[in-house]
């Protein structure tokens, strides 16, 4: 027979979260070693050792503090971007549109980059952010209101406004934001002209002895700051915890008087302001222009990684990590050994199809383990109920359990 | 409706299955502790229990779905082992789960022989023909051409029992066949398994619905806790002993209503249109319990979701204590003193994968005890009045931090009564409170409406069970087709209601 305080009604065992976070853990340590089982085989179909291509993939990345640099400034833009995704994710709605967002954000970035040049450097930053989050906020608006308004799906409008994105930002270039300060021997149609040094995010990686090649700037903390403040609304705040009722069950939501409509659209327009800073790093840490026919991806790899993070703020960051470990990976792959670099990318898809099945396995288990107890709960409760009834001699009124 | 008309003649034949000493244990639980049953040929075995008391397990065992852990099970005489449903088939055992398990696009041919087809290449109309042959051979009334999406659920449940006839089964086990039905078609599904009995077939009813066992069963075993606790046969049994020998004390199927006087019109609904109903009129009062009895799919979702704001109406007038409940939102209604029971508590009451403590504060998170003006939660508060109501309510859980998934049904609706009542509505609104529960269960919930009333609030009953009708209401009103058709006092006969429910028209000339 269980122990008797298995019956109290406060907590006496481990909190669930520590059971979760640690069942997290361990299951996404197990998808891990499960890609790289898998990974070997297809290495060793290749002819090559998997030791050497695996430790040739960690040392592109933790080889020397340069490495380390590179992953870590790769980071920032998916932890944005990742979170952009989780956020709509969590109500229940796939934004496919954080590429176009991320896209308009940078171009209205640039904007206040190149307009606002008299102001001092702190300020110019600040503009620079602040319009990036607004061009992303303005372009997930859309879907959204088409969404709530006229029911019009969000997986079709976003990926239409994703195109409408790019020829957006080529339009931008030949027009608006035309480049004016000709010579140097450049394609004029193909770019802006070059940000103001006060308008660029300060470079970080110099504090560590990291390269300022690697380009790691305060990006990177901007991103940890972010999934915090994720963390924050969707753990502690109104908004996150009427997002995930929706997410989790509409209809119950909805008779609860919770405006459907209004979380979906106030979701949709919080993953736009994250959107409007994934590029952030790579326009104004590293490149110092927008260039033409600016279309990175990361706005989908995003997808990717909140995947492998589960949509937690936590596990985004580590994904974000991982994913760009392997991405590192990828150069020195090509320099130590004669496996493709597109390995990087089968191991990539092999490590998202673990974490689903991983994931699948250990959410059952611990739904089972949790009914288990739930019914041992009963049981006892059961057991005593029927004797305090005995006692008591008056069944079915409605007792007060004083324990 | 004398149901065990033959129960002589089965009386004196030899056991079709014998298991004896059947245990299962789960981690932590013992589902089943050393059960002996047996089955004859050709009766309506009834296994009953609350909630969890191993009869669902017990079927699964002799279905092949779960290895028992100990005991034998014999079939015409010989020890066998059955180690998947596909043995069990084999051995003229079947089983029809709570949860269909069909394919929606396919047709009820299609499906009937889905994994038993006859060689690779499907033949449709042979496929058609030996359903159709089968359907009418037991008075099962289908269209074997039609799709499953288009069927009702009793249709399905046929479907569902065809599966297991089409492949020869001898004995057939029904998991709480009646849960999803509407009494017409719980009816319907009587006259089937009587016909079925009648031509020899083995029928497991397990339920804990004890009318309905008394009607169609012959013999009547009882669990509680894993273990049996007795047999019995209708004839020697009342419908307070099975729930006694279920439950394990008395149980009242009567509770005292509370004298209370009546007061003001609290709510008022006045010529409500749209989707099924066709100008509704209806008053409640402070202090009563008004109870709408109905077959189901005759407006009452739509009455509940009207009156929540759930569901936009044509026409007519919805008023709490005077206001006009239709200019306001769901979150204004509530806030106004609505309190609301859903008849789904699923998709309309809880958010199953959310935790304890976020489901008893839904609704009134954004009250200022709850969340601060900007938005930000005061996670403290409200675990602590999860703690507060899952005591007073005798919500069982392990912690306010599982999900609510992991609740039972009963554990569930107390959480909802819970919640709901916590508010000090003006009015209950309790749309099939005690769907699904058990006898002890439906007690609490009873004894918690009827205390509303005791306070002097306004309820409306909405509920397709007459039982629960005549158990709790002041004034009885009859919903059919969208429109009140009748008002009775709470002595009203059951047959004056039953013809209100149908339109004002006998059984005879509803059809």
């Amino acid at each position: 027979m269980a122990t008797v305080e298995a019956t109290t009604v406060r907590d006496t065992h481990r909190p669930e979260w520590v059971e979760n976070i640690g069942g997290q853990l361990l299951a996404l340590l197990t998808a891990l070693g499960i890609a790289v089982l898998l990974g070997s085989v297809i290495v060793i179909a290749y002819g090559e050792n998997p030791l050497v291509v695996y430790s040739a993939i960690l040392s592109g990345s933790f080889g020397d503090a340069n490495g380390l640099g590179y992953v870590l400034a790769n980071a920032g833009p998916l932890i944005f971007s990742a979170l952009a995704v989780s956020v709509c994710f969590k109500g229940g709605m796939f934004n496919i549109g954080v590429e176009g967002q991320f896209i308009v954000g940078m171009a209205s970035a640039s904007f206040a980059a190149l307009t606002f040049t008299f102001l001092p450097a702190p300020l110019l930053v600040l503009s620079v952010l602040v319009f990036g989050v607004l061009g992303g906020m303005v372009w997930a608006a859309v879907p959204a209101i088409l969404k709530v308004k006229t029911g019009a799906h969000e997986v079709v409008t976003t990926i239409m406004m994703n195109g409408i994105a790019a020829s957006l930002v080529a339009w931008v270039i030949r027009g608006p934001l035309r480049y004016e300060d000709i010579g140097g021997g450049f394609n004029v149609n193909l770019r802006t002209d070059p940000f103001p040094d006060a308008a660029m995010i300060p470079d970080l990686g110099h504090f560590f002895g990291i390269a300022s090649s690697a380009r790691l700037s305060w990006v990177l903390p901007m991103a940890i700051v972010a999934a915090a403040v994720v963390w924050f609304i969707m753990r502690r705040m109104r908004l996150g915890y009427e997002a995930r009722a929706v997410g989790a069950s509409p209809g119950s939501a909805r008779a609860a008087g919770i405006s459907i409509g209004a979380v979906q659209v106030k979701l949709f327009l919080l993953s736009g302001a994250l959107a409007g800073l994934v590029g952030i790093q790579q326009l104004f840490a590293d490149q110092g222009f927008l260039p033409a026919g600016y279309e990175a991806g990361i706005g989908f790899t995003g997808i990717a990684v909140a995947f492998l993070g589960q949509n937690s703020p936590v596990g985004i960051v580590f994904a974000a990590l991982l994913w760009g470990v392997l991405a590192r990976g990828e150069t020195s792959l090509q320099l130590e050994t004669d496996v493709p670099r597109e390995f990087i990318i089968i191991l990539q898809g092999l490590l998202i199809m673990s974490v689903v099945v991983t994931y699948q396995v250990a959410k059952r288990r611990l739904f089972s383990r949790q009914l288990r107890r739930a019914a041992e709960v009963e049981d006892l409760h059961d057991a005593e109920a029927s004797v305090d009834i005995e006692e008591a001699g008056e069944p079915g009124s409605s007792r007060e359990v004083d324990r | 409706m004398a149901s065990n008309d033959a129960g002589a003649r089965r009386e004196s034949a030899s056991p079709l299955v014998v298991m004896e000493g059947v245990s299962k244990r789960f981690p932590g639980v013992l589902a089943n502790d050393e059960v002996t049953i047996d089955l004859r040929k050709g009766e309506v075995h009834a296994l009953i229990g609350e909630n969890g008391a191993g009869k669902s397990t017990l079927m699964r065992v002799l279905y092949g779905l779960y290895p028992p852990d100990g005991g034998t099970i014999r079939v015409k005489g010989e020890v066998v082992k059955i180690a998947s449903p596909r043995d069990a088939i084999a051995l003229g055992i079947g089983m029809v789960h709570q949860h269909f398990v069909l394919v929606d696009p396919f047709t009820v041919a299609e499906n009937v022989i889905l994994g038993d087809e006859d060689g690779p290449i499907l033949n449709t109309e042979t496929a058609q023909r030996q359903v159709a042959q089968l359907a009418e051979a037991y008075g099962f009334e289908i269209d074997p051409a039609a799709a499953v999406e288009d069927l009702s659920v009793g249709e399905e449940q046929r479907v569902e029992i065809l599966k297991a006839l089409f492949r020869g089964v001898d004995i057939l086990i029904l998991d709480e066949p009646t849960a999803v039905l509407t009494p017409a078609e719980t009816k319907e599904l009587f006259e089937n398994l009587r016909k079925l009995r009648g031509d020899g077939k083995t029928i497991v009813f397990i339920s804990h619905k004890l009318d309905e066992v008394l009607a169609i069963a012959d013999r009547i075993t009882v669990l509680r806790r894993g273990a049996v606790v007795g047999e019995t046969t209708p004839a020697e049994t009342s419908k307070a002993k099975l729930a006694e020998m279920m439950v394990g004390r008395p149980v009242l199927f009567r509770l005292d209503k509370p004298q209370v006087e009546v007061g003001e019109t609290v709510l008022r609904l006045d010529d409500l249109r749209g989707g099924r109903l066709q100008g509704l009129s209806l008053e409640v009062r402070a202090g009563e319990i008004v109870g709408v009895a109905g077959v189901e799919g005759n407006g009452q979702k739509e009455l509940a979701d009207s009156i929540m704001g759930l569901r936009p109406l044509e026409g007519g007038e919805v008023s709490l204590d005077g206001h006009d409940l239709r200019a306001m939102s769901t979150q204004e209604i509530r806030n106004s003193g609505v309190a609301f029971v859903p008849e789904d508590r699923h998709d309309q009451g809880l958010v199953l994968d959310m935790t304890i403590w976020e489901n008893t504060v839904i609704g009134r998170h954004d009250d200022a005890d709850y969340s601060s003006r900007r938005g930000v939660l005061f996670i403290k508060k409200m675990k602590e009045l999860a703690v507060r109501l899952i005591a007073q309510f005798d919500v069982r859980t392990r912690s306010i931090e599982s999900t609510a998934r992991t609740l039972s049904g009963g554990n569930q609706q107390k959480l909802i009564l819970a919640r709901e009542l916590e508010t000090d509505p003006k009015l209950l609104l309790a749309a099939q409170p005690t769907r699904g529960l058990d006898v002890g269960a439906i007690e609490f919930v009873w004894s918690q409406i009827l205390e509303q009333k005791a306070e002097g609030r306004a309820v409306l009953l909405i509920s397709a069970e007459l039982d629960e009708i005549y158990a709790l209401s002041d004034r009885i009103v009859t919903l059919y087709e969208g429109r009140i058709t009748g008002e009775y006092p709470p002595d009203a006969p059951a047959d004056e209601v039953g013809r209100g429910m149908l339109g004002g028209k006998t059984p005879a000339e509803a059809r």
